[in-house]
């Protein structure tokens, strides 16, 4: 279990309610960054991503080394958060 | 439920499996759940699929004021969901007929199921031009509702002339000052109250470009700077600058997992159905965008969905009265 998680989210994206979806059904706890509400963000999410979308999810692993996913991506997000 | 076969291993059959959570597999699953057929989903990318990344639904039945489409996907999803459906996150990469049971090879395992209904939607099309990989995420996008809040007061170009295009290009100047919409034809294919809506209500912020084509998509530090075109009336270069590009330019069908099955598909790789929705593997049905012959609406869809649950149900009897087992 990662020690903790951001995600940073638009009010209308189809992909972040999925990725809030998988950690809910996985049971990890993170914080959430609505870029719609905290337009101010945006730059971090971009210095972060390298990318201009949503959803961006950085993961702190209990070293506290980061591994960002960007999308809906199963295939990265499963085994980060596992 | 469980069987054990002619093996000494047991194995989970389950019912019926859908591929894909879509308008189509959703409707499905309502249906068969509410028919005591345990259903089982598996969803690789958005459940609602294209619909739950669409800004706004104004054309399905029953929702007079319309509907956002995040909204709808989440309320098939509840129904579906209400009446016992098991929805699992994950990716189906093969499908073989084992004769009795189809065989369901998916990133997490084996699967088995006596019937399949495969309803993996489309996907935007890429339009296949220098830059747009490149800046892929980087100021080239193909989800408005996703990626449109990093435009904020920005310029912008779309791509695409039908439906999509359209309602997304509005959808955007929420955020974008202007919008520049390259349209390949010399006319567009969306909808006239879209078309009356572009001109009656955005018409100071997207301005239409016919018979433009999409050259390419160029930058410079990492970013998006301008979209190069070809106005095809007088056969020139033309240059748009632009912040970022948006690309509506149609569907392709996901069935890129089904180049290995035994499962026919059309010349452009869309699965082929008989009357009752049943592909060329028996037991194994098909409904929504990914069929041959479908016309891309989430009400065909949904009504689609709904048939091959019907059609399902009867080749479930056929299964019960053959193999001789409950269903």
């Amino acid at each position: 279990m990662p020690k903790n998680v951001t995600i940073f989210t638009t009010n209308t994206c189809g992909y972040c309610v999925m990725v809030k979806k998988y950690l809910g059904i996985k049971g990890v706890s993170y914080e959430e960054v609505n870029l719609d509400q905290n337009p101010e963000r945006q730059a971090e999410a971009m210095a972060i991503s390298g990318v201009t979308t949503v959803p961006v999810t950085v993961i702190t692993k209990n070293d506290d080394s980061k591994e960002v996913v960007v999308g809906y991506n199963l295939a990265k997000l499963a085994p980060a958060v596992a | 439920m469980k069987d054990t076969g002619t093996t000494e291993t047991t194995i989970t059959v389950h019912d019926v499996v859908m591929i894909g959570a879509g308008p189509a597999a959703l409707s499905a699953a309502i249906y068969t759940t509410r028919e005591d057929v345990e259903t089982m989903l598996f969803e690789r990318g958005v459940v609602g699929g294209l619909a739950a990344v669409t800004d706004w639904i104004d054309n399905y039945p029953g929702f007079p004021k319309g509907i956002a489409g995040l909204e709808f996907a989440e309320d098939l999803r509840q129904q579906a969901e209400r009446f016992g459906a098991n929805i699992e996150l994950g990716e189906v990469t093969k499908i073989v007929d084992e004769g009795k049971y189809k065989k369901l090879e998916t990133t997490s395992g084996d699967i088995y199921a006596k019937a399949v209904l495969i309803a993996t939607g489309s996907d935007y099309k890429k339009i296949g031009v220098p830059g747009e990989q490149e800046y892929y995420a980087r100021g080239v996008h193909y989800c408005a509702t996703c990626d449109g809040a990093f435009y904020r007061d920005k310029h912008l170009v779309v791509v695409g002339g039908g439906n999509s295009a359209v309602q997304e290009a509005m959808f955007l100047t929420r955020f974008a000052s202007s919008i520049d919409l390259l349209v390949r034809s010399d006319h567009m294919r969306a909808s006239d109250v879209l078309q009356k809506e572009l001109l009656e209500k955005h018409k100071d912020k997207i301005k239409v470009h016919l018979n433009t084509t999409t050259d390419e998509i160029a930058g410079e530090d990492g970013k998006v700077t301008k979209v190069i075109g070809t106005d095809k009336t007088t056969g020139e270069k033309v240059t748009f600058p632009t912040d970022g590009v948006f690309v509506f330019v149609g569907l392709s069908p996901n069935t890129e997992f089904l180049q290995s099955s035994d499962i026919e598909l059309d010349e452009i790789g869309l699965v082929t159905s008989d009357a009752s929705l049943q592909t060329s593997m028996p037991g194994v049905y098909v409904a929504g965008d990914v069929r041959s012959g479908a016309t891309m609406q989430i009400a065909t869809a949904t009504g689609e969905g709904a048939t091959a649950a019907l059609h399902i149900r009867e080749y479930l009897e056929g299964h019960k009265r053959t193999h001789g087992e409950e269903v």
